[in-house]
């Protein structure tokens, strides 16, 4: 296995916008021609090294054998392993937005938190964040028809609003609440929400959501009958019917 | 310039593949020149493309954009030294349209449908697309003013009328679209063939359209009407197409052209009483413009892949956006016209779309003469015009349909003749087909071929036409027709491989036609009482002021004078 580490060199006033950040654009690549990749601060594009520390095994290797490890904090860079189809990214702190967009394959994992458009559009692969990770987890981005199709993603915190927007397949598990409108448009996925959530599922037409603690529900949702699930009595709902009304949504009957 | 030994294809003068050298003095073609010479040795050389239906600017452009934020995500390219950023694929912004046109080797391209009302809006667009000349058809066939001047039978009333929206709309043509149907749309109806009586209006599509196509002729316009049928899209409507096109057979044109063009004939060559049973009629429509000699054609090809229908047949677009699940805008404008935008992806294993696929490339083939036909995709309703050299690689190979055809859905050779069509085009069919004949089907006398006086508009391809086997090696030609090793517009080199030189203005062409004082008077009338009563907006502000066209060029046409073929 061959493993790479990169760290910035400071702290980004401006972001940075590094899709090159990838196993499959450093897969055939050795360390000096990774260094010359190109990168985006604001509209200037620059090399990889003026921004970035990068070390580690100089010899080419497949992308399922590679292991990018970002040192550091993230938070400012943008779309790392857009479209990646194998191999690791491990990201020892916080991700910027647009992180694992696209993905295929392999795994994004994050220690800490992860800003908004976290694997938009995503395909396959896993997705880990030990943190909290921001709006439109797993959604389609601006006009787009599909989010998610397939893949999976895990938050172990909470997540902000419109998880899921547009989901078209794949699943979503959330340890903590999301925010408004969680899977809205959901068109075929799976939503797991450990917390709560409010509105969840406008405009669904198919797939299921489940929130296990609290969510408010919107009007056009249709009660059916009571479920259990892990020892969990919940409340199904078939929605949205203002669209087919093929969609599930359940809702935890917990202690309240 | 000098652009020394090329192979040219210049077929309106009768040059089909012959070596020479062409000269271009003060960005026109001369027999003499000095300058800067290129090396076009054994190469390709065309005159520039000329686009005469394509949809580039305007209100519903805009609103496709507006619409398709994802679409915008698909042809982004950033800034260089002569070039602003580019973004969107069916729906490009501004310049993107020009950069795009002219790497192909196009330098002409026409949008093909602008109300009145919304023109200020479509020049300046037009404005902002680079290096392309342009011009706009105006939309008349929803119109009160003309509806009424119809049902009244006031033809030298209605030639006025058509000459006053023309220059009110800075416009250069009279565009037809589901006459009377949109209109109805209004009322959430339409017409269903060209015989129903259009609501409120006491007229029938037919009227309308031998109506405008007599005046169109009266006011003696360079381009003939530009029609898209009623019932358009649906299956079983080929029998609409030859009705309404019999009804224009026996109308005198009054230029050295065709009587009526119609717009994209792939959507209205359809057999079959539902979508179950649809299947392509183009060998019936083939064999009419093979017999007749009035009528003009463009294909709208469609391609599989992603498209943004976008169209003044309102309900049309009702009807893909209820089949799509898709977003749609509708629009209504006022007392002119309706519209709507549904984004679309054709797919190959779908029947419908891959016998419309075929039905596009079966009138192209089985319609003798080239002249009769252009390429075009109706941009970017069945495929954005990036695509072109798709179409043309189709139109030439025969190997390369057959294997398209494989991967279709299986029952596309039953439902249409393209796999029993063995004819292959050939480069002066082609340039016929993108050059010589949409500059002629237009009027525009100085594109589209490189006799002397001509624009110096030429296109130079990476190809050796006496060497390559345009059959075999599609891929290559392909590529090609992609980015033209030179394109020159006016005398400058525009772009080089792809690669954008040069981003100097387009022109702007519109038509001024001259009527009879006394009939504009008695239009006045009539116009000040509507402007009164029902449009949003006084007749003082209606009209596009000349500021609006910093680049236009004039044409000048009507009853009064001689026709001069233009003036600048
Ligand atoms: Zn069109």
């Amino acid at each position: 296995m061959r493993t790479i580490t990169i760290t910035p060199k400071k702290a980004f006033r401006i972001s940075v916008e590094a899709e090159n950040i990838s196993p499959d654009k450093f897969a055939s690549l050795n360390i000096e021609q990774i260094k010359s990749l190109t990168v985006w601060q604001g509209n200037r594009k620059i090399m990889l090294s003026d921004l970035f520390t990068v070390e580690g095994d100089d010899a080419p290797a497949k992308a399922e054998e590679t292991t990018i490890r970002l040192a550091g904090d993230f938070f400012q860079v943008k779309r790392i392993g857009e479209g990646m189809t194998a191999g690791v990214v491990e990201v020892q702190g916080s991700i910027g937005m647009h992180a694992g967009n696209n993905m295929l394959g392999g795994l994004l994992s994050i220690a800490g938190n992860a800003d908004d458009w976290l694997a938009r559009e995503m395909r396959g692969g896993k997705v880990v964040v030990m943190g909290n990770a921001g709006n439109y987890v797993g959604g389609g981005y601006r006009g787009e028809k599909c989010g998610m199709r397939g893949g999976e993603i895990e938050v172990k915190g909470s997540a902000g609003a419109y998880l899921g927007e547009h989901l078209c397949g794949g699943s979503i598990r959330i340890g903590g609440d999301a925010g408004d409108f969680a899977g809205a448009a959901n068109q075929g996925g799976t939503i797991f929400i450990g917390g709560s959530t409010y509105l969840p599922g406008a405009e669904m037409s198919k797939g299921t959501i489940t929130v296990k603690g609290e969510a408010k529900v919107l009007p056009s949702f249709l009660k059916t009958e009571i479920v259990e699930v892990d020892g969990q009595a919940f409340q199904k709902y078939a929605g949205d019917l203002v669209d087919s009304g093929k969609g599930e949504l359940l809702v935890g009957m917990g202690s309240s | 310039m000098i652009i020394k030994g090329g192979i040219v294809y210049d077929p309106a003068n009768g040059i089909y593949g012959d070596e020479m050298d062409l000269f271009i003095d003060q960005g026109r073609m001369a027999m003499q020149a000095k300058g800067e010479e290129i090396d076009a040795r054994g190469l390709l050389v065309m005159p520039g493309g000329v686009d005469a239906h394509s949809h580039i600017a305007g209100k519903k452009v805009n609103t496709g954009r507006i619409m398709r934020p994802d679409d915008a995500r698909l042809g982004t390219e950033p800034r260089t030294a002569v070039c602003r950023p580019s973004t969107g694929y069916t729906v490009p912004n501004c310049y993107a349209m020009g950069y795009r046109y002219a790497r192909m080797g196009y330098t002409t391209a026409f949008e093909a449908a602008t109300p009145i009302l919304e023109a200020r809006h479509t020049h300046e667009e037009l404005e902002e697309i680079p290096i392309i000349d342009k011009g706009a058809l105006t939309l008349f066939g929803n119109n009160w003013q003309v509806m009424e001047c119809v049902r009244d039978k006031d033809l030298t009333k209605l030639a006025a009328y058509v000459a006053w929206g023309l220059r009110a709309a800075r416009g250069y043509g009279v565009k037809i679209v589901n006459p009377g149907g949109g209109e109805a749309w209004g009322f959430g109806g339409n017409v269903k063939s060209q015989n129903d009586i259009v609501p409120n209006f006491d007229v029938t599509p037919a009227e309308i359209i031998v109506g405008l196509a007599k005046a169109n002729e009266m006011l003696n316009l360079p381009h003939s009407i530009h029609l898209h049928f009623n019932n358009l899209g649906k299956p079983g409507n080929y029998t609409t197409a030859i009705e309404t096109l019999d009804l224009l057979k026996d109308i005198k044109p009054s230029r050295m052209r065709q009587v009526v063009h119609v717009a994209h004939m792939q959507f209205s060559a359809y057999g079959g009483t539902s979508w179950r049973d649809f299947e392509s009629k183009a060998s019936v429509i083939a064999d009419y413009f093979n017999c007749h000699n009035h009528a003009t054609m463009d294909m709208g090809q469609l391609l599989f892949g992603s498209a943004t229908t976008m169209t003044a047949d309102a309900p049309l677009e009702y009807g893909n956006a209820r089949l799509t699940h898709n977003k749609w805008s509708n629009h209504d404008i006022e007392l002119e016209e309706s519209s709507g935008v549904v984004p679309m992806t054709y797919f190959r294993k779908m029947l419908v779309n891959a016998v419309q696929w075929a039905i596009g490339l079966e009138l192209a083939l089985l319609v003798k003469d080239p002249w009769k036909v252009l390429m075009t995709t109706d941009h970017p309703n069945g495929s954005p015009f990036v695509n072109y050299p798709e179409v043309i690689t189709l139109l030439m190979s025969k190997p390369k349909r057959d294997a398209e055809m494989a991967t279709l859905h299986e029952q596309v050779p039953k439902r249409t003749t393209l796999a029993g069509i063995e004819r292959e085009l050939d480069w002066t069919d082609i340039a016929i087909m993108t050059r010589a004949a949409p500059a002629r089907v237009l009027g525009l006398d100085d594109k589209g071929h490189l006799g002397p006086g001509a624009d110096g508009d030429v296109s130079i391809y990476n190809l050796r036409p006496l060497e390559v086997d345009t059959s075999l090696d599609h891929v290559l030609v392909k590529k090609a027709l992609a980015n033209a090793k030179y394109t020159i517009k006016g005398g400058v080199v525009v772009s080089k491989e792809g690669q954008i030189l040069a981003t100097p203005p387009g022109r702007t062409f519109w038509v001024d036609a001259a009527v009879p004082q006394v009939d504009t008077d008695r239009l006045m009338i009539d116009l000040e009482e509507k402007f009164a009563k029902y449009y949003s907006i006084q007749i003082a502000n209606y009209a596009v002021q000349d500021a609006y066209l910093p680049h236009a060029k004039v044409i000048r046409a009507g009853l009064l004078i001689e026709p001069l073929p233009e003036v600048a």
